[in-house]
């Protein structure tokens, strides 16, 4: 019962809004904290590959921003499902402030794995299964956004990008499985724990620089659900509280 | 030092990586606090226009 409790918090928008100002400060110290040492064990600590040499340290931009590319997708496609089916105003929001988070991360999974292609394939880009679904993420990020933007009934908005969240979400499986469904240039999936496919003075750096990626999407999607809840609750009697 | 910037001959990608990947991490957060002083701005100028206890 008290779970419940809990969560029913996050139907409420003035809620909300003060979780995410109180929370967000501490996601952003430790992201960054967690960014500056793995990048140090990344850059510095971590061995050249055997086969690759220093050009395998791209792993550790390139990792971290395509799981987070998904990662985003799935958690706007989840918050849009949540939107549609309970009508939350506060999951529409959090699907929205989003959308242009997990585009970027999409532009960097992009164009950090092209500078990673080049030395390894000789091109920067091939039409390859995991490169070109990763590619349909951003046409999906940007089709969410476009459509949005396009219709100027809020709610109708609402309903029509969860929708079209929720069927591209397909893609999201797509991407990971590629590399097993279909011949690929791009390398199987690498075991990070258990009988791991690196070495640990490799793994360590990589595993906390993931886990600084999801702290500052915490943090940055804390800060841009804020200003959504705002412009959605812009004649609120709560929003006049907190601007004033 | 200048054998860590040579990167074994791929500095020319790893540090463009990096480059791009943190420069984009830098933007999503300017972006983000930029849309939302945006709407404190737009919320205010609200407030100002229609101060509480007024109609219309």
């Amino acid at each position: 019962m008290a779970t419940w409790t809990w969560f029913h918090r996050f139907g409420s928008p003035p809620w909300v809004y003060g979780f995410a100002a109180r929370w967000a400060p501490w996601f952003g110290g430790a992201a960054v904290l967690a960014m500056l040492v793995a990048l140090y064990g990344g850059l510095v600590l971590a061995p050249p590959d055997y086969q690759q040499k220093d050009a395998f340290r791209i792993v550790y931009i390139h990792a971290p921003v395509a799981t987070l590319s998904m990662a985003v997708y799935s958690t706007m496609a989840v918050a849009a499902a949540v939107g549609l089916i309970w009508r939350m105003k506060v999951a529409h929001a959090a699907a929205s402030a989003c959308a242009p988070i997990g585009a970027w991360f999409t532009v960097a999974t992009l164009a950090t794995g092209m500078l990673w292609g080049k030395p390894m394939w000789g091109a920067y880009w091939v039409w390859d299964p995991r490169l070109t679904s990763e590619l349909v993420l951003l046409f999906l990020y940007l089709g969410y956004m476009g459509l949005r933007a396009g219709i100027d009934d809020p709610q109708k908005a609402d309903k029509a990008s969860a929708v079209l969240a929720v069927v591209g979400f397909v893609n999201v499986p797509i991407i990971r499985y590629s590399v097993n469904w279909w011949n690929s240039l791009h390398q199987p999936p690498t075991r990070l724990v258990g009988e791991a496919d690196m070495d640990w003075s490799m793994v360590w750096p990589l595993l906390l620089m993931l886990l600084a990626f999801f702290l500052y999407f915490g943090w940055v999607l804390l800060i841009r659900l804020r200003a959504e809840l705002l412009r959605r609750e812009r004649n609120a009697s709560w929003v006049r509280e907190v601007v004033a | 030092m200048s054998e860590f910037f040579a990167m074994s001959g791929y500095g020319q990608y790893v540090w463009p990586a990096f480059g791009i990947g943190f420069g984009i991490v830098v933007l999503i957060y300017i972006t983000a606090v930029g849309s939302l002083a945006a709407a404190k701005q737009e919320a205010r100028r609200r407030l100002e226009m229609n101060p509480p206890g007024e109609t219309g």
